[in-house]
């Protein structure tokens, strides 16, 4: 080990790769949570199986990147089927039964993962051009995850030309503060739920392939993953895009930093954190419902 | 929660042939270890009658304040926990001190996070509920010089069971252990029901029913969300003092998310609302649980299964099936 200096290095980027996780599994979430009032409790077990269908596609040969662009559709394709199927006749009932519903998904799929991929961990096998590590300001720092922080940067700014510079971008924002307008203006808002759902879950599986190669892939990754991404909207603030950036990457540091000092108890300061916040900040940093 | 919640028909009160069927329940469920010796069934029926409490105590949260806690479990753990500790370290033989200061110690517990998980929407309330009961999760697992981590707490004394000085039974005897917690979840159960009928239960189903309304007309919404919060973890409290009694041994695997998933199911599957339905759901799913764990390590797709058809097809649960097949055959 170095310095000081290559240990704040170390830690500020690990905290921004982790912070990017965070924040792709959290916008989902809260994509899906702001167009359609739907909390997907199953959110974190469709990154798992993005994880684990990043593992089996680099498994049967493909490069590590194509399954990058692989592993999502899948995850996707799987939220389309779970919308039409169950999701879509909850929007009627209380959002109790539908937090119940997919809290039973959730057991469902982490069931289904342990039944098809086994119980022991995984590893993705990264390509070799970028198993190597570069020197940064006096540390050693993974390639990989450079590449894990560009791809993050990538589908986040993707994310943003998506939302704001294109006509699906507009129907989105604007589904997210007056539904019944749009509904009337000829959009089949039926078409922007499902739409939502399939981003949400797209963006899930994005960020299990990318996390994969980070941690080991096992099947409790989802549940903790679920309670970060938790931790990160209520912070933001339910259904606040910018909120949920913002928490990301508090979250992601503080994480980090609680790691790097008491590794054991690291998520109960995490905890804590959000406790204090919500204690005088209850609806969030950015408060609730803000879609931008 | 704009949209309300489907809940079973209401139950009038007591008429005469109710109580005599109740009466006769419960003196058949007393009789029950006198005639039938087998211990595997008299420590079956004790856990359903513990986990009844627990569900009803989540009934409470959910079926009449109309807040949803993905962990309740959490809170018999944390109790079952200060009462095996209190126990091994402090008192070896004080029964009643011990479940007294792990209830105590539940609600002190619950006191804060309620305070906080109140102040946050419907919805945040839920997602906080999962937070915390992982990290009470996570703390019991990793703690290891305190809590034993993965191996749970063991080398529990069994202190007598003892009232004013005359020494009845000792709390090993699972026949003895098995009367006082019938005797227990009775009263426990009379008692909820009588608070839960009172004004002070009226104001907790308006929260439930409309939130803004019933702040309209001067109710502190927050302060009876806290109330029957803390309701809620103590009875919970309560349930876990009698598991730990009963089991002797308690691990973190009890204060899962799985597990917490189970104890919502039993809700689901008596009907929420009701207070008895939770009871009856509670004595269902320990007994298939009982019966599918063994067969199948894949026990985990089946109750999400379960769930996901009960949420889709039967939200009134067992209880209301009566009517829900009236209404069927009126229409």
């Amino acid at each position: 080990m170095g310095g000081s200096l290559s240990t704040a290095v170390d830690i500020i980027l690990n905290s921004l790769v982790l912070g990017g996780v965070f924040l792709i599994v959290a916008i989902g979430l809260n994509i899906i949570y702001g167009l359609s009032r739907v909390m997907n409790l199953a959110h974190g077990s469709l990154y798992a199986v993005g994880a684990y269908a990043g593992y089996s596609i680099v498994g049967i040969g493909f490069n590590y990147f194509a399954a990058i662009l692989l592993a999502p559709i899948l995850v996707a394709a799987v939220g389309l089927v779970l919308e039409r199927t169950i999701i879509a006749p909850m929007r009627k009932r209380s959002m109790i039964y539908t937090l119940i519903l997919t809290y039973g998904l959730m057991f469902f799929l982490d069931g289904l993962i342990k039944y098809v991929w086994g119980n022991e961990p995984r590893f993705i096998e990264l390509p070799t051009m970028i198993q190597s590590t570069i020197p940064i300001l006096g540390t050693q720092y993974p390639v990989f995850r450079l590449v894990m922080l560009l791809i993050t940067a990538a589908v986040m700014t993707g994310l943003m030309l998506l939302l704001n510079k294109t006509k699906i971008g507009i129907i989105l924002r604007a589904s997210s503060t007056i539904p019944e307008m749009v509904s009337c203006l000829g959009v089949n808002m039926k078409h922007v739920h499902i739409g939502a759902f399939v981003l949400g879950c797209a963006l899930a599986g994005i960020a299990g392939t990318i996390a994969g190669p980070l941690t080991t892939i096992d099947p409790l990754m989802g549940h903790e993953m679920l309670i970060s991404s938790f931790v990160v909207i209520v912070i933001g603030g339910l259904g606040s895009l910018r909120g949920a950036v913002i928490a990301a990457l508090l979250v992601g540091a503080v994480q980090t930093l609680a790691e790097f000092f008491i590794t054991d108890l690291a998520m109960v300061i995490v905890y804590m954190l959000m406790a204090l916040i919500l204690a005088f900040m209850p609806r969030g940093l950015l408060g609730e419902g803000k879609f931008e | 929660m704009d949209k309300y919640l489907t809940l079973p028909d209401k139950q009038p009160g007591f008429s005469l042939p109710k109580i005599v069927v109740i009466l006769i329940i419960l003196a058949s469920l007393a009789v029950f270890p006198f005639v039938f010796t087998n211990r595997f069934y008299i420590s079956l029926i004790n856990e359903m009658l513990i986990y009844g409490l627990l569900a009803m105590s989540l009934d409470v949260l959910l079926g009449y304040t109309g807040l949803l806690s993905f962990m309740h479990n959490a809170y018999l753990g944390i109790s079952a926990y200060a009462v095996g500790l209190f126990l091994i370290h402090i008192s070896p033989s004080s029964l009643w001190l011990a479940c007294l200061a792990g209830v105590l110690f539940t609600a002190l517990v619950a006191l804060p996070v309620g305070w906080v998980q109140v102040r946050t929407g419907g919805l945040a309330f839920a997602l906080l509920t999962l937070a915390f009961g992982m990290m009470f999760h996570t703390i019991v697992w990793k703690w290891y010089s305190l809590t034993g981590g993965d191996d749970g707490l063991m080398g529990m004394p069994n202190p007598a069971i003892s009232i004013f000085g005359w020494e009845i039974a000792n709390s090993g005897d699972p026949t003895a252990m098995y009367l006082l917690t019938l005797v227990v979840v009775t009263t426990c159960y009379m008692l909820t029901r009588r608070i839960i009928r009172s004004p002070f239960g009226a104001v907790l189903e308006a929260i439930r029913e409309n939130e803004e309304r019933a702040a309209f007309i001067g109710i502190n919404v927050r302060m009876y969300k806290l109330l029957g919060w803390m309701l809620a973890c103590t009875l919970a409290g309560v349930a876990g003092a009698l598991f730990i009694l009963y089991k002797g041994y308690i691990g973190p695997t009890t204060m899962s998310a799985f597990a917490g998933a189970g104890v919502l199911m039993m809700l689901l599957l008596g009907g929420m609302g009701t207070l008895w339905g939770p009871l009856v759901g509670a004595a269902i799913f320990i007994y298939i649980q009982d019966y599918i764990s063994t067969m199948s390590e894949h026990w985990e797709i089946y109750l999400g299964i379960v769930v996901v058809l009960l949420v889709l097809f039967m939200p009134t649960g067992f209880v209301g099936l009566g009517g829900y097949l009236k209404r069927l055959r009126r229409s």
